[in-house]
């Protein structure tokens, strides 16, 4: 039995150092354990896994492309299961069928898809939801975001806000990891402090007018939002504070609209 | 207009006020896509500029109660207007608060949002002042400046207005990802009654200017290699009033088949007739329902995606409330249930109800590898009691008397209750 621990996150070269060893060595998947720096504290028993004969017998296997960018959201997702899944996934298109991926309905495949899925969405939902907030640093703007994302959802969005705020000075704060732009290099920092956010910003209350003005009072579909945006994000979003009391206030609001026409 | 505690401090701020004047003037408008413009980013060298197009249907950065998204700063540029539109709370006739955004605060407010990632970019529509000219040359010089001067790469999306000038038009697609005209109703006759300075051939005709240009500068006509300049590359859409006037919804479905075969429009939106304050008394005193609006879109995506076509869809004047549309044409035509969903093309899947496009195309790709048993569709997560009837697999083939028993249309049922359609 081999264990292997992986002390980053959301670890996927360490994960691809490790697997591409595994597979080398023609180690199976039930073979080996998986340990995250959650598991790491916990476990009890040493690493034997030093002392397993280590037996060359191929090695660079290529990977098809989109099973390394299935895996790769995949490792995002929180749940330690994933490196065992991933490696599992890895073995079986290595040894067994090249498009394992492609057969939707074997549990190894659905389970992977499901955690990519949901990392995607996640990532999405960041992309979406993340509000950034002004302050001055040495006498000119630069944008700050705290976000807390369900998943490690940074890595997958930084191509996108280095994209479309190019010419912007920003920092995205997560609790696991920050990410600072220049307009030219991006500088990462693992545990950040929350407290570095600021909680104004000059534009905001705009905002929250123009959010407050936008929806319709007299077609209220609460689940068809909270589908799209469930309360786990709210705390991310200045506009959702005023949405208790936009419900509340919205039966008033029609009838107002109809009276008025005496 | 509301002002909650937490902007209370803000009140006297004009900004604010203009503001809330200016979008709640707005919110009647359906459409908030920002997507089918493509891609753009900024170059690698660029040094100045903000903002990108991902593709796809774009981001909705947030959602209101009313469970729509919002993905625009979608605002009136004022709420003057010369026009006398029923339907419309800000026609001349209405005593609602009227409001004007100057260019410079359109184009800072667009940025500002931007940059604090609230937004895909700007929904300009605008109530018309002194001309229409006067009004469209403002609009395109707020889209203009924000394109050249501040080298924005966000979406526009335009309410050109009716009756301006085509070369205006012209110009607004040379800086807009979409542009659009509501035609508003389905008829003349509607619209002589509701909207009297509004003409159907006039609105057809700017139309037809912007979808012969959007052609023309799809293909380099000087075979010069280069790539033609943008034009509105969203394409145009429209919107129709549901329920106020008296039009049933095969006048709708149809007008709507014209708009995208003959105009190209890339998307009609439906938007079921709710009160507005301040009404005339023209307009019927309730609201239309929204579950119509619902089944109008449904029926429309139909037509476009599953290849459907008008006949099939309605049966009579009114689209059936009670079954979905696709429902309702599978529960007329029993007869060619149940498809085997090992051997039948794609066309025909598409036809059973409970599978969508997507599901579809997941169908055809697994078939190439394994055949699919009862067991497989248990995992794809399929609205499998709607299903059942309806198809066959390797190893399952439905109840021979089920499709044939008298009630069986019955168990498909909305319950009435259903909070998210109630009127």
């Amino acid at each position: 039995m081999k264990s292997i621990a992986i002390t980053s996150v959301p670890g996927f070269d360490e994960w691809r150092e490790a697997s591409r060893e595994c597979l080398s060595q023609h180690i199976a998947p039930e073979d080996i354990i998986w340990k995250s720096v959650h598991t790491l504290q916990e476990d009890l028993f040493g690493d034997m896994g030093e002392n397993a004969e280590k037996k060359k017998v191929q090695r660079n296997h290529t990977i098809p492309k989109p099973v390394l960018t299935l895996i790769k959201y995949a490792l995002c997702h929180t749940d330690d299961s994933k490196f065992s899944l991933c490696y599992r996934v890895l073995w079986r298109v290595v040894y067994e069928n090249k498009k394992l991926i492609q057969l939707k309905t074997d549990g190894d495949v659905i389970q992977l898809y499901a955690m990519a899925k949901a990392v995607k969405r996640d990532a999405y939902k960041m992309s979406a939801f993340l509000r950034f907030r002004e302050v001055k640093l040495a006498g000119q703007e630069h944008f700050v975001a705290w976000y807390e994302p369900e998943h490690f959802s940074l890595e997958i969005n930084l191509s996108f806000f280095q994209t479309r705020f190019k010419n912007m000075r920003w920092s995205i704060l997560t609790p696991y990891r920050a990410a600072h732009w220049d307009t030219e290099t991006l500088v990462l920092e693992d545990n950040p402090d929350s407290s570095a956010a600021p909680d104004e910003d000059r534009i905001e209350k705009y905002w929250l007018t123009y959010y407050a003005n936008i929806f319709n009072p007299a077609r209220i579909k609460t689940n068809a939002m909270l589908n799209q945006m469930p309360k786990k994000y709210w705390k991310n979003m200045p506009e959702t504070s005023l949405i208790g009391d936009m419900i509340k206030q919205s039966d008033a609001r029609v009838r107002k609209m109809i009276s008025n026409e005496d | 207009m509301i002002a909650y505690r937490k902007l209370s401090s803000a009140m006297h701020d004009r900004l604010i006020q203009k503001l809330e004047i200016l979008s709640d003037a707005a919110k009647y408008d359906a459409s908030c896509a920002s997507g089918s413009a493509g891609k753009r980013q900024p170059g690698k060298t660029d040094k100045s500029g903000i903002g990108s197009l991902t593709g796809g249907s774009g981001i909705c950065h947030s959602f209101t109660p009313d469970g729509r998204c919002v993905s625009l700063l979608k605002i009136l540029m004022t709420n003057y207007c010369i026009y006398d539109c029923h339907y419309c709370i800000n026609r001349v006739s209405s005593n609602v608060q009227r409001a004007r955004f100057t260019v410079k605060e359109t184009i800072d407010l667009t940025l500002n949002f931007y940059k604090r990632n609230y937004i895909e970019g700007l929904f300009l529509s605008s109530g018309i002042v002194g001309s229409p000219d006067i009004t469209m040359e403002s609009m395109v010089r707020i889209a203009k400046s924000l394109r050249l001067d501040h080298g924005f790469k966000g979406y526009i999306h335009l309410k050109t207005i009716p009756n301006a000038s085509s070369e205006l038009q012209a110009e607004a697609g040379l800086y807009a990802d979409r542009l659009s005209i509501n035609v508003e109703m389905p008829t003349q006759s509607s619209l002589n009654r509701y909207a009297p300075e509004k003409d159907l051939s006039n609105i057809h005709d700017s139309m037809n200017v912007l979808k012969d240009k959007i052609a023309e500068h799809k293909v380099d006509q000087t075979y010069s290699g280069k790539r033609p300049p943008r034009f509105a590359p969203g394409g145009q859409s429209t919107q129709m009033i549901i329920g106020a006037d008296g039009s049933n919804d095969k006048t709708i479905l149809g007008t709507s088949v014209k708009l995208y075969s003959q105009q190209k429009l890339r998307r009609v939106y439906y938007s079921a007739f709710s009160p507005i304050p301040d009404a005339s008394d023209v307009l019927p005193l309730k609201p239309a329902p929204l579950l119509r609006e619902h089944r109008l879109y449904q029926a429309d995506w139909l037509l476009r995606f599953y290849g459907f076509g008008l006949d099939e869809i309605l049966q009579d004047d009114m689209l059936d409330m009670d079954y979905d549309p696709k429902l309702s044409w599978a529960l007329r035509n029993r007869h060619i249930f149940p498809i085997d969903l090992n051997t039948a093309d794609k066309q025909l899947l598409l036809r059973v109800p409970g599978l969508g496009a997507r599901t579809v195309q997941k169908i055809l790709s697994i078939r190439r590898n394994t055949k699919l048993n009862w067991v497989d569709l248990t995992k794809m997560r399929l609205p499998l009691k709607k299903l059942k009837p309806f198809v066959k697999v390797g190893d399952y083939f439905p109840d021979i008397h089920l499709l044939d028993s008298n009630n069986f249309e019955l168990q498909f049922k909305e319950p009435k209750q259903f909070e998210l359609f109630s009127a």
